[in-house]
């Protein structure tokens, strides 16, 4: 049920206002002004659908009022018909010229003025409606805009951006880099230490864009820290994070990664690539490496992968570069790429601090697209040893023991005769063969559930401050620091019989840690001997 | 490991030689218990010669304190070394158990 449209009719002839309202008040609420003042009170209280204007009238004219109504905003767009008598010479132009809607001649033929009136009040309300659309998708496009910003603000919010991160660490510098595209493309780097002298580095490119790539670029992230806090094996660390993707991937994200650990005072670097573009060691000698070894497939497809991972040296001055596509695909006005080729040529000339490096291949490849836009998000990140370590005299031992009990007596005894050569005191020994049979029994007894045979892996080393040992299985995951002790203060009929190893194990040594590497259980004990 | 019996009235004093460890408490356990099984009630274990001792003997000592508790009889251990010492400390065991520094203060407790 519609309203009736509003029309004013403006005559200074109150004559020719009767035979419009005759006309017209049948379908429409008819207003009447006889003078050009007084329509533009009415009009401005309670703007009409439409105006009718005679053109003479005395004071004020038509023009004069239709020039008005024009000039507020309130009435601008109320669409006015100008009625002029036949024998009056007016000028049709100049009131198109004002804005007016038609023009006719008066005596009105009735059914002509309601035609002329219907189409102009429809034409009036598809403008209004058109204009309501507008503005909703305004409103829309505002909203989209702002979600942009969102992903945006999602994806450079966790990235770790102050530089340098570590500024009382002397041993290696770092920086890195991430130049945005329009859209949120899915990049990110991340780093941190998993121990005191091993930092994680991680580089990632998530597929798709916009927001939905920002948060699966956020969770991947998340996920590897997490995993990483127990985990220093870099395919141990991809592999789970694969699992944990795939398995429930709905909108199909997949992500490009490559981790790295890397020991800050041996140079010893373990790395896993999955999907992502190979990096570069840039020697101190300016040779160039290529590190193309791939692990495995991209994340998040394929569950079941089990990722594999390659080891190297970097040494003083061996700058380690990471980076995604957005730079070697990068591409020119002529939709040429980047490409390797001119990367490594950059690189073969490059002497540069990290945060120099990563500077100089943004410029690079900024200057390279000049014209073109950002298609995909550009990340660098480089990674420098700045100190030879010392080289510590480290004493080795290296044991094998088969998993059976009877192997834990001749453990000790190569570890007591190993202990008596160096001069340790009989308290040092005896505590480290405690410590043995409580570890190897608990892993002998209970990490297997096969028949197969299994080795354990110790390795004893000894500087002139610390004595370390680790013990490496391939049982089942079984962290033994995982327990609640035993409660010591019970009295000897409350006391219980489980528990005392560990106990012992956690007590007798200084520190004792457990990771999950790979496949392996590894232990690890630190005495101190200073 | 060797474990030599001796006797003081009707105190069975029991010596350890070498390490009370995963492979040498099965030995300990049937030596300890043959002695309860033939009637011996007071047992004093002397550590004396002993290196070490870890969790697998720990258990064995606990359960005989157990056993002899329930049937009035009584556990004494003495001559701890230093890293034993420490052992029983960690595990509370100094105060749950009778221990003694020598097998003369160990003999009078009884």
């Amino acid at each position: 049920m519609t309203e009736k449209f509003t029309i004013l009719a403006v005559d200074d002839t109150p004559e020719n206002l009767d035979v419009v309202k005759g006309i017209l008040s049948v379908d429409y609420i008819v207003k009447a002004a006889t003078s050009g003042p007084m329509a533009l009170k009415i009009a401005e209280k309670q703007p009409p659908d439409l105006i009718l204007l005679d053109i003479m009238m005395p004071d004020m004219d038509g023009y004069e009022v239709c020039r008005r109504l024009k000039e507020n905003e309130l009435t601008r767009d109320v669409p006015v018909i100008f009625l002029t008598a036949m024998d009056q010479t007016t000028d049709e132009a100049q009131g198109f010229e004002l804005g007016a809607a038609d023009y006719m001649t008066k005596p009105v033929n009735p059914p002509i003025l309601k035609a002329r009136v219907a189409t102009h009040l429809a034409l009036k309300n598809s403008m209004d409606q058109l204009q309501s659309a507008f503005n909703i998708i305004q409103k829309h496009k505002e909203r989209m805009q702002q979600e942009l910003n969102v992903g945006r603000d999602i994806q450079m919010s966790m990235l770790p951006v102050e530089f340098p991160p570590y500024p009382d660490r002397k041993e290696f510098s770092i920086h890195a880099l991430l130049e945005p595209a329009r859209e949120v493309g899915g990049d990110f780097y991340d780093f941190f230490f998993i121990s005191d002298d091993e930092i994680c580095l991680v580089l990632g490119d998530v597929s798709g864009k916009g927001v939905p790539a920002a948060l699966y670029m956020a969770v991947t992230k998340t996920m590897i820290k997490t995993q990483a806090a127990d985990d220093s094996s870099p395919a141990s660390i991809v592999t789970r994070v694969n699992e944990e993707l795939s398995a429930d991937n709905p909108a199909c994200m997949f992500v490009t990664l490559f981790v790295a650990i890397v020991n800050v005072r041996s140079g010893e670097l373990r790395f896993t690539n999955a999907g992502h573009n190979p990096p570069y060691v840039l020697r101190h000698d300016g040779k160039l490496d290529c590190l193309d070894q791939r692990h495995g497939p991209i994340i998040g497809a394929v569950e079941g992968v089990a990722f594999r991972e390659d080891q190297i040296e970097i040494g003083e001055q061996d700058t380690l570069l990471l980076f995604t596509d957005g730079v070697t695909e990068a591409m020119d006005t002529a939709n040429k790429l980047y490409s390797e080729a001119r990367l490594e040529k950059l690189l073969e000339k490059s002497d540069n601090t990290p945060d120099q490096l990563t500077g100089a291949v943004l410029d690079a490849v900024e200057e390279f697209a000049t014209g073109a836009e950002q298609a995909d998000d550009i990340t660098i990140l480089a990674f420098r040893i700045e100190q030879a370590t010392e080289k510590v005299r480290v004493d080795e031992l290296h044991l094998v023991a088969a998993a059976n009990l009877a192997e834990i007596e001749r453990i000790n005894a190569e570890f007591t005769a190993f202990a008596e050569e160096r001069g340790f005191t009989a308290g040092i020994a005896q505590k480290v063969c405690i410590v043995f049979d409580d570890l190897l029994n608990n892993v002998i007894s209970y990490g297997f559930n096969d028949d197969e045979e299994h080795k354990i892996d110790i390795d004893i080393s000894v500087t002139s401050e610390q004595l370390v040992i680790t013990v490496a299985d391939d049982g089942m995951p079984f962290n033994p620091f995982d327990r609640v002790g035993p409660d010591i203060s019970l009295s000897l009929e409350e006391r219980d019989i489980g528990g005392l190893g560990v106990l012992l194990v956690t007590e007798l040594m200084d520190q004792c840690s457990y990771q999950r590497r790979r496949d392996r259980n590894v232990v690890t004990l630190v005495m101190n001997l200073a | 490991m060797e474990i030599s019996v001796t006797e003081s009235g009707d105190v069975r004093i029991l010596s350890f030689q070498g390490n009370l460890d995963t492979n040498t408490s099965p030995q300990a356990e049937s030596e300890i218990n043959g002695l309860i099984d033939a009637g011996s009630q007071q047992l004093l274990i002397n550590f004396e010669k002993l290196d070490y001792i870890s969790s697998a003997g720990l258990r064995i000592l606990l359960a005989t304190a157990k056993k002899l508790k329930a049937s009035q009889g009584d556990l004494k251990i003495c001559c701890l070394n230093e890293t034993v010492q420490e052992v029983f400390d960690i595990s509370g065991f100094a105060t749950i158990l009778s221990v003694s520094k020598t097998e003369e203060d160990a003999l009078g407790a009884f």
